[in-house]
């Protein structure tokens, strides 16, 4: 499983995602990621279609298949309960 | 030479009557005043204390006064009178002297005016028209007027006694002038979670994390934010000049009441749609590369001076180009502001209290991220619920700008 962060300098609530993203990082050594800034990385973000919210995390599989999206401000311990559910994928 | 004398002693004593009278006329001619003001109108307020202080000078003047608020027998009465004169009586005070009036009041140009035409009536006769008015009235309709009136004071009275309030380990209170700093700092307070301007600041922060002088970083930051404000109090202090010169106008308040109860409709409807959303809306991005690029340019400039001077530019016009998505509640603060009977230094000063409450967010995120050397932010609920209280206080406001303007006068 892999996530992609899409966030900007300007957008307080990716400001306030960065910690969280932080400690579930370095308690699940084991999950890729990438982060993506929404004004710098213009491919990732047509790509993936990100044009309405900001932060967006972008729940991919190992066949690298989005499964999930969540946009905006999400609780660490619903993060968690995501990732533990689908870390086999 | 006896019959000489007499002569020159009978013209001396005819010119000096013809003289005299002239003289005894200047101050004869009686004056009638006729006020319409409204309880609680800072303007009116200002009008009858110059009128208390000039009218013991001309003893030979009256004033009567209606106040119209409370009164529609006066209202009435007032519109009367403007229809007489040919002019429209579109707001208080408006104040009648023979046949000339005087609506609205500012220190150093009506009140000198007043004054003229006070000493031309009574030097010369000018017709009365708001008495002419009183005159083919009969006495039933007089005594509504004088009752209208009477009442009004009580009113005014039981009101004043109402202001005081006990407080547990305060003590007695005022509550109008209490209720003006509360009013000050709560609005302000929640008009500074407003998002419109938050994004400049967090970008400069991004670039000056970036640097290696800590001082260089303060100095730009701090001098971004003081700008910042500078350009608020700059609007804020022009729009209650403004409020304050056109105040008199009944329907400029109800315009910015009924813009206050549409923001605020505005503000709760948003509320609801993006309750259970959150996170930032992705709109304006290339106003905001350009932003970006000009403040990275900026930030790195070698030289000091040109970095601060160019960063408080930028401030300036990132602000100016802000002010339309974040006008509303400076707005309707001052409109609130200019209701109450203030000095000039006290307007100021509450200008400044709101907007240390407006940017005490973006100070807070400023010296966190100074100190940590981390970029923080406020989370965006935050902003959702500045939505909510924003809207109701707004939609408050605007039913009391338009229906009972008397509530938000104090001091």
């Amino acid at each position: 499983m892999k996530v992609l962060k899409f966030g900007a300098v300007w957008c307080s609530g990716c400001l306030v995602m960065k910690p969280r993203w932080a400690e579930i990082e370095t308690e699940n050594p084991w999950l890729k990621n990438e982060m993506h800034d929404f004004d710098q990385d213009k491919e990732a973000v047509e790509k993936y279609g990100i044009t309405d919210t900001l932060p967006a995390f972008i729940f991919l599989d190992k066949n690298g298949n989005e499964f999930l999206r969540l946009t905006g401000e999400v609780d660490k311990d619903k993060l968690v309960e995501i990732i533990n559910q689908n870390k086999d994928r | 030479m006896k019959k000489v004398f007499s002569i020159v002693l009978a013209v001396f004593l005819f010119a000096g009557l013809f003289c005299a009278l002239p003289a005894k006329a200047l101050t004869s001619n009686n004056v009638d005043l006729y006020l319409f003001w409204g309880d609680g109108c800072p303007h009116c307020a200002k009008e009858k204390a110059f009128l208390a202080e000039i009218l013991p000078n001309y003893p030979n003047a009256k004033l009567n006064t209606y106040e119209i608020y409370h009164s529609q027998v006066n209202v009435n009465l007032m519109q009367q009178a403007a229809e007489k004169l040919g002019v429209d009586a579109g707001g208080v005070p408006f104040l009648i002297i023979g046949d000339e009036d005087f609506v609205g009041y500012a220190d150093g140009i009506t009140d000198k005016e007043i004054e003229s035409r006070i000493k031309y009536c009574s030097e010369n006769s000018c017709p009365d028209t708001v008495g002419s008015i009183l005159k083919s009235t009969n006495q039933n309709t007089k005594t509504k007027y004088n009752e209208a009136e009477n009442k009004n004071e009580a009113k005014s009275d039981n009101a004043t006694a109402k202001k005081l309030i006990k407080l547990p380990f305060i003590g007695e209170v005022d509550a109008m002038n209490f209720s003006l700093p509360i009013l000050t700092i709560f609005m302000g307070a929640v008009d500074g979670f407003n998002p419109c301007a938050m994004w400049t600041l967090l970008f400069l922060i991004s670039l000056l994390l970036g640097l290696k002088s800590r001082r260089r970083m303060w100095l730009l930051g701090i001098a971004f934010i003081v700008a910042s404000a500078f350009v608020y109090f700059m609007f804020m202090a022009a729009w209650l000049q403004l409020i304050l010169f056109l105040g008199f106008i009944v329907w400029v308040r109800v315009v910015i009441g009924l813009v206050a109860t549409a923001a605020g409709g505005y503000n709760l409807r948003s509320y609801i749609k993006e309750k259970n959303d959150s996170g930032c809306k992705v709109t304006g991005s290339e106003k905001r590369q350009l932003v970006f690029a000009k403040m990275k340019a900026i930030a790195q400039q070698n030289s000091l001076w040109l970095a601060l001077g160019g960063i408080i530019l930028l401030a300036f016009a990132v602000n100016l180009v802000e002010l339309v998505c974040s006008a509303g509640f400076p707005a309707v603060y001052t409109q609130v502001l200019s209701l109450s009977n203030l000095t000039n230094w006290q307007y100021y000063g509450y200008i400044l209290l709101y907007i240390f409450f407006f940017m005490i967010d973006d100070i807070i995120i400023f010296a966190i991220a100074m100190i940590t050397l981390k970029a923080t932010g406020i989370s965006t609920k935050y902003g959702k619920w500045s939505k909510l209280i924003g809207g109701i206080l707004m939609l408050i406001l605007g039913i009391l700008l338009i229906f009972k303007p008397e509530w938000l006068m104090f001091g």
